[in-house]
Parts: C-alpha cells; structure tokens; sequence
C-alpha cells in the first residue's frame, strides 16, 4: 500500500501506536497468551473499503473490531457524509442541514482505520489493486465496495444531469437536497409540489412517501392552500396502508397519490419549463418537481465488473463476495439482496456480516452463520412515525425473510403508538449514525 | 516454574472460558448475530435515549422480554416483538446473556 500523503503516514503511526496500546493493556490479563497477542502489531491482511456510507464505514469499523490487526483503508471522497435518511426531515423543516451530516474522525482515531478522501477510479481485481483519482495506488487482499447507487441518466426521457440541476433528484443527500429545500421554500402558497416515483428497485422503498410527508408537513405550517401529488410508476408501495390512513388524518386531502394504472408513470421531463408527460400523454406543470428516477448501482461497481444486466450487483449470500469477482465483497443498495430492501440499516447489517466473513477468512476460520435485521422508520409528521421490519436468514443458498416475522406497524393503531414510534425513529437514527460514524 | 506457569494459564482459560456468554454460540458468531442490535441499541448496546440501552441489563430480565415480545406478551411493543419472532428462543437467550455480559461504561 502506498503512503505518500503526510497525512496517511500521521494515521499510520497512530493506528499502530492504538494496537501497541491496546497490546500492553491486554497484557496483564492475557499473559498466558502474549505472544499471539503482540503479534496483532503486525497485519494479518489488508482491506481497503471504498465508499464512506452506512454500508462503507461500518465495514471499516467491525472489520477493526473483529481483529485490529487487520490493515483497513477506507475511500471516501467527502470530508463529511450526508445522510439520505432524515434528509427528508431536513425538508420538512425539523432539522439541520449540518445533523445529518457525520465525519471520519472516530474511524481514524480510534479505531485505526487509514481515511482517505479520495475518489476510487479504477479496479484491477486480477491484482488485486485499486486506484484513486489522486494517482494513489492501493494493493489489496480483500475488497469492500459500498458504492451506493448512480442515477440512470437514460431511464426518463429529457432527466440528464443538467436537467437536474433545475429539476433536482435529491436521492443522493447533498447540494441537490438543498436545491430542493429552496425550491419548496420559494414556491407561493397555493404551490403544487410534484414528486415522481420510479418503479422496483430503488434506494429507500418508502422515501418517496416520507419526503411527500415531510413536504406536506412544511407546506402546512407556512403554505397551507398548496397541494402535493405523487406520480408513480408502481401499483402499490411501501407500508402504503399506513401512509394513506397518515396522510388522511394528519393532512386531509392535501397529498394525492397517482398509480401506475392512473397513469403515474412518467416517460418525459422538461426541466426548462419544469413539465412533465405521462405514459398517455398527460402534461403536468407543477411549481416545484422532485423528479426520483430509475437508479443502478455506483459507478466503481461497473468498473470493478461485479454488475449483472441488470446493473446491480449478485452476491453470495453467506457473505456478501461478489459472484463474478473474487475477493471482492459488496454491500449496501448496490447489491440484488432481496428481500433485503435498498437501506441503511441493511447496509449496514450487510457489512458486519461481510466484515466478519473477511476476518474469519484471514484467521483460517469459518465463516460464522449470517444474520441480518432491518428496520425501517418514516415519519408522517414530526409525532407520527410508522415502521417496517424485517429478519433475515440464509436458507438453502438464498436470503430469506424469517417466516412469521416482521411486517409493518399495525394500521388504525392509537396516536399513542404513531408517537412512540416517532421517537423511536429518532433514537434509530442517532445510534445508527452513533454505530457507523460515532457521531449521534 | 512450568507447573507455575500451566496453573497460571488454566486459571486464566477458565476465565477467558467464563467471559464467553454462550456456550452454544463463539464469540465471532455472537458478533454477528448480534450485530443488527447495534443499529437502534448503539455499538455494543450502549446507547441510551428513547430506545433503551442493553449493555449490562439482568440477563434473566431481557431474556424475560424478548420471549414476551416474541409471543405477543408485551403491550408495550412497537417493533421488539416483530423482530424477536426472527430468532428461536436459544438465539434470544445468547443474544441476552452476550448484552448481560457487557460493561455499560
């Protein structure tokens, strides 16, 4: 592995004085077993883990925690990642843009892992090599790709890059999230927010619902007489029993929701006149249009080749290997993990299964048995929140949903029930973010 | 010396042995079985806010609660017991003693 920024050569040193550290003060208790526990100073293997999201980062961390002495460098251009869950809680006017953001800095100091803020270019997997857009070259012994996806800028006729710059996506949370925010927030009162929804898979099966509430929930308080419609592409949704009897009872008729079969799907978007064409040729001119298009998996995916025809990524499910690429592991929404859906919370559960695989590898061991939960909360308003989840297991070479568990919360239950989990959406958040970044 | 030395390194194992919280499950297993929790609970269960923290809770106790939200018991459950309904009652009982086992500080 290359080290030739200062910087690197500053986490280095400190990463093996933390091993040194934790060495001695095993030490005492150890002492029968000292010498297999010095040897932890020297790496037992080398992982560089591209992309610094919920998948990406966790990866990182567990694979310290399963054994330190396992060298791990982690990719990730930003200096500080966005989240895309409570995104939408930032459009709707109940947080910050700077508290869904979260830094590097416990990955780096205490658990040793080597950050670099660099974009991975190139993937030579017969070499095992991974090159970064600042000419760095890192080898490796096992790879971890946490690309996330890419939008595909063919899937809607007229949605290219530029068009998004007046017409924004905001699935990826950043500028295009703050784009939106102004938008929403220049739009008169009397306004019609249109969101597009594309079809199965995509990142966050119930956002788009979400973000509609959030909206909804903004527009209330500061726009009431505006109007809010969903065009989608998909007969049914996410937990959409729950979100239709939510949005009735928080927002009246405010939000309206267009099937495919009502000619939801969108095949045209002008953003010069910020209009959009449906399926059989209806013409919609919204004040502002948040246009979610069809997505594929990240970029380095494609050029590392573990991407199928379908533009996602297959993989073993045991333990999250690519099919087509040795010792390349990939996690998160770029992977076909279904019925795992594209989300945080299963990127994450995705990378300890596959940290765990890779540590075990290294040891000489099996690869322990996978387990994997989700749980997914949206808010309708800031004291409604709903959820879904789910278990997860292996059989018979596939992923499985765990006959008779997990399912969405109860509809018609008490607004008692709708606030608990509205909180509990809030503490989800802050120790998932705690778990992946450190910061709460 | 050696005689010293093997006494010192039994006592040791039996406490290293004493530490695992499952017999049936290794550590590494236990990780990832437990590995989800994290994701509302905190890394190692330590989390404290509306979602409560598990690290060093009574291992009968949550044992207690995770059968009661497993088998519809707990009516206090939002989402506990669609999760708990995953794993077999050994599972839950590991999955117990692993946070009972924990340090909170």
């Amino acid at each position: 592995m290359s080290t030739k920024t200062s910087k690197q050569a500053v986490s280095l040193s400190r990463r093996r004085a933390l091993q040194t550290l934790s060495a001695a003060a095993a030490l005492p208790v150890l002492g029968g077993f000292a010498p297999s526990v010095l040897s932890a100073t020297q790496s037992i293997g080398r992982v560089v883990v591209v992309g610094g999201g919920f998948g990406g980062a966790t990866a990182a961390k567990y694979l310290k925690i399963a054994n330190p002495a396992i060298d791990v460098t982690l990719v990730e251009p930003a200096l500080r990642f966005y989240t895309c869950p409570f995104s939408n809680l930032f459009l709707g006017g109940l947080r910050t843009f700077d508290s869904i953001s979260h830094g590097y800095d416990e990955l780096r100091d205490r658990y040793g892992v080597v950050v670099l803020h660099a974009m991975a270019s190139e993937v030579d997997s017969e070499h095992h090599r991974v090159t970064l857009n600042d000419g760095t070259v890192l080898d490796y012994d096992r790879l971890i790709l946490s690309p996330g996806i890419d939008i595909r800028w063919d899937g809607i006729e007229g949605y290219d890059e530029e068009a998004a710059e007046e017409v924004p996506h905001a699935w990826k949370a950043g500028a295009q999230t703050e784009l939106l925010k102004s938008q929403i927030e220049s739009m008169d009162d009397g306004g019609v927010f249109m969101l597009t929804a594309p079809a199965n898979p995509f990142r966050c099966p119930p956002g788009p619902y979400e973000r509609v509430s959030m909206v909804a929930h903004y527009l209330k308080q500061h726009k009431p007489r505006s109007k809010v419609i969903i065009l989608d592409a998909k007969d049914s949704f996410s937990k959409q029993g729950l979100f239709q009897e939510g949005w009735q009872a928080v927002y009246g008729d405010m939000i309206e929701w267009v099937s495919l079969s009502n000619d939801g799907k969108v095949i045209r978007v002008d953003a010069a006149n910020r209009e959009v064409e449906t399926e059989f040729g209806e013409i919609h001119r919204p004040d502002v249009l948040n246009v979610v298009p069809p997505q594929k998996a990240g970029w380095i995916a494609v050029r590392a080749g573990v991407t199928d025809a379908s533009g996602w990524v297959p993989v073993k499910p045991d333990t999250f290997e690519s099919q087509l690429v040795k010792d390349i592991y990939v996690v998160g929404d770029a992977t076909i993990a279904g019925p795992m859906p594209k989300s945080g919370f299963c990127a994450s559960a995705q990378a300890k299964v596959a940290a765990a695989a890779i540590a075990a590898s290294f040891e000489g061991r099996e690869s322990p048995d996978p387990y994997w939960i989700n749980t997914c909360y949206s808010l309708i308003s800031p004291d409604y929140g709903i959820s879904v989840a789910g278990v997860y297991r292996v059989q018979d070479g596939e992923i499985i949903s765990v006959p008779d568990s997990g399912g969405v919360s109860p509809t018609g239950a008490p607004a008692s029930v709708r606030a608990r989990e509205a909180e509990y959406a809030v503490g989800w958040y802050r120790a998932i973010c705690q778990d992946t970044w450190g910061s709460a | 010396m050696n005689r010293l030395r093997f006494v010192f390194s039994t006592a040791l194992l039996v406490i290293a042995v004493q530490a695992h919280a499952s017999e049936t499950y290794d550590d590494a297993q236990m990780a990832v079985m437990a590995g989800s929790c994290a994701n509302c609970h905190g890394t190692d269960g330590k989390m404290a806010g509306a979602v409560p923290p598990l690290a060093g809770r009574s291992q009968a106790a949550m044992e207690a609660q995770l059968l009661s939200f497993k088998h519809d018991e707990n009516t206090q459950a939002t989402v506990m017991n669609r999760i708990a309904k995953g794993f077999s009652d050994e599972e839950l009982s590991a999955l117990a003693a692993h946070y009972a086992a924990i340090n909170p500080n």
